[in-house]
């Protein structure tokens, strides 16, 4: 399992601007990697693409071994429902769901809610939020949010998971304990783990490092 | 998806409610608009077929012509050159041959009864009050048999024309107009007949201002010596067990019969095309109030969607396709018309129930007066339908946008 991009460029508007150029990336199954940068480098941009929710202006992304523009919308689909977890700096819950019915999200997509609910349960109790799995986002504060999206990531047992900035809404403490919770997913369930970040600390805890400069890779350590 | 438009419907509870109130008034409004202008539509309908007939045989109106005359006083080999052509309606135009008409009656299988008739425009004058009316000369027992004019008689009973000695029935305006009172003689004159003594014996009241304050009911035979035409009809009045038969048998009798022949919505078009009129003002009304209650719904499921944006990012990138999202959206329409449609039939119903106890104040009805109010099932249905399918296209038009939505723009435009 792997993701692999080839000379991927990507522009915005008219005049067209280029936000990406010419990147080459393998990501291999099971790495830990930050994405960081200044802001407008790119970062973001690189990591939708790479989770297919956007696409390339130019250049090919493969996904196990398959080009993703030749895969049909319905296939990608399924792949984020069954294969990606995505987590976001805004947590996007679903302000009317309570935390486990949050959680149980993309299992409903492929009506498995039922037989995931004690996995669900397993997974909060994990992040420390069994006890509040009945309550609403709105009665959460933001780093429980946050562990919520990150349960919702997992429920599907994907093999990527894909975070925007997941600290960027939150306190150095509950910072902490989110990165915490990726690099576990990472040692034990051998996720492999995107994430952008522009905090140096948290970008150092990856095992792999990369560093993007007007939408160039100027560091891949 | 069902869960989710659920969910989202009940936590914004006074969006829905907002919306729901739209769709509940529009189709409460047409039922009772409906219900009301149908109700009185059909009361109209019930007068015009039940007191007077499903089909009328009358006598042709002929007119004089040129050829009539000649034909019938000059021979074919002479030639004749009119100063002034000869013009003009024929007097006493009767039906036929009657009997011909009543043995044909009799013996069909679709007629339930006859009733023969002699109709002719009188003056009435009492005192020094005269006006003029229509009177018909019945049989008062086969006249009963084809109408329910007994069941609008206010004074006396309708048998008390009887069959002779001069007795009528008299509409209640009429009376009015002439100060009259039952028991009195009112002096009815034919043309340049002498007048004649005919006592009231009774009054009758339609609610129909046109025929009240015109008509009078006598004897068959009163009225033919009154007109001057002994042993003379010129209508018979036709009940068929099957009204729907009354167009068709009509239609076929006129071909071969040199009398008129006329079913009741042949007789009454100029009323049937008010109502068709009506329709189209009432459905355009009730239309326009449940487009505008729809546009409550799209306006509300619009503003839920720019609301949800992030929800909507956060499904697409979970795995939900675009079929899911519109789904979401398109169930809450359904669920809103569901609920609203079937809320303001209910609302619409009792509504109709308590305008139906309502005094109408008109004098429309002889049997109680109350407001007439129609229950039609397909009314109901009608509404139900129209504030289903609206709240359909209007919970389509923004899921349909809400699936357009891409979850990177979502969220490159929540970044920005």
């Amino acid at each position: 399992m792997s993701i692999l991009t080839q000379n991927i460029s990507k522009s915005f508007g008219k005049p067209a601007i280029k936000v990406l150029k010419d990147i080459n990336l393998e990501i291999k199954n099971g790495e830990f990697i930050s994405l960081s940068g200044k802001s407008g480098s790119g970062k973001s941009t690189l990591l939708y693409i790479l989770s297919t929710l956007d696409t390339p202006s130019t250049g090919v992304l493969t996904l196990d071994d398959k080009d993703t523009s030749k895969i049909e919308e319905s296939d990608l689909h399924k792949f984020r429902n069954l294969k990606m977890g995505f987590v976001f700096q805004f947590h996007y819950l679903l302000p009317e769901l309570t935390a486990l019915e949050n959680v149980l999200m993309p299992a409903r997509k492929t009506n498995q809610e039922l037989l995931l609910e004690e996995k669900a349960k397993t997974i909060l109790n994990e992040f420390g939020l069994i006890d509040k799995h009945t309550k609403k986002p709105s009665q959460l504060s933001g780093g429980e949010q946050q562990r919520v999206s990150i349960a919702r990531s997992l429920i599907m047992e994907p093999e990527y998971i894909f975070a925007d900035e997941p600290t960027g809404n939150l306190d150095s403490g509950n910072g902490k304990l989110v990165m915490d919770i990726f690099k576990k997913i990472n040692k034990t369930r051998g996720t492999t783990v995107v994430y952008v970040t522009h905090d140096i600390e948290f970008a150092n805890l990856a095992e792999r490092k990369i560093y993007l400069k007007d939408g160039k890779i100027v560091n891949n350590l | 998806m069902l869960f989710l438009a659920l969910k989202q419907l009940f936590t914004q509870k006074k969006q829905s409610l907002l919306a729901l109130l739209g769709i509940v008034l529009g189709t409460a409004a047409y039922v009772v608009i409906s219900g009301i202008m149908l109700g009185f539509q059909l009361y109209i309908v019930d007068q015009l077929i039940n007191n007077d007939a499903h089909v009328k045989i009358s006598a042709k109106e002929t007119y004089v012509t040129p050829e009539s005359v000649e034909e019938n006083l000059y021979s074919e080999h002479q030639i004749i050159n009119w100063k002034v052509l000869p013009s003009g309606r024929r007097d006493n135009t009767s039906i036929y041959h009657p009997q011909g008409w009543f043995e044909r009656l009799e013996s069909h299988p679709a007629v339930m009864s006859y009733s023969p008739q002699i109709i002719a425009q009188v003056i009435a004058r009492r005192g020094k009050s005269s006006v003029g009316a229509s009177i018909i000369g019945v049989n008062p027992e086969k006249q009963m048999s084809v109408t329910n004019i007994k069941d609008y008689i206010i004074q006396g009973k309708f048998t008390d024309i009887g069959h002779t000695g001069n007795k009528i029935i008299v509409g209640d305006a009429l009376l009015n107009k002439m100060g009259g009172a039952i028991g009195e003689n009112i002096l009815l004159s034919v043309g340049k007949g002498n007048p004649i003594p005919f006592k009231v014996v009774g009054i009758f009241h339609l609610g129909i201002k046109g025929i009240d304050d015109t008509l009078i009911y006598g004897a068959l035979l009163d009225i033919q010596q009154l007109n001057s035409t002994p042993s003379q009809i010129n209508s018979i009045s036709i009940k068929l067990f099957d009204i729907e038969l009354a167009l068709p048998l009509a239609t076929q009798w006129s071909e071969t019969s040199i009398d008129k022949v006329e079913s009741w919505e042949q007789a009454n078009a100029n009323f049937l095309s008010i109502f068709k009129m009506q329709d189209i003002v009432r459905n355009s009304m009730t239309i326009s109030i449940t487009v505008v209650a729809c546009f409550g719904i799209y306006n509300i499921l619009n503003m839920l969607v720019n609301q949800k944006k992030r929800e909507i990012a956060i499904l697409r990138s979970i795995g939900y396709e675009t079929s899911d999202i519109r789904n979401l959206f398109v169930i809450q329409g359904i669920i809103l018309g569901f609920i609203g449609g079937l809320a303001g039939l209910v609302i619409g119903f009792l509504i109709c129930v308590y305008l139906s106890t309502m005094e109408a104040g008109t004098g429309l009805s002889a049997k109680g007066g109350t407001m007439l109010v129609s229950f039609e099932i397909m009314i109901y249905v009608k509404a139900f339908l129209l504030a289903f399918i609206a709240s359909l296209i209007a919970g389509y038009l923004p899921a349909r946008a809400a699936s357009k939505m891409t979850p990177i723009e979502i969220i490159r435009n929540e970044a920005e």
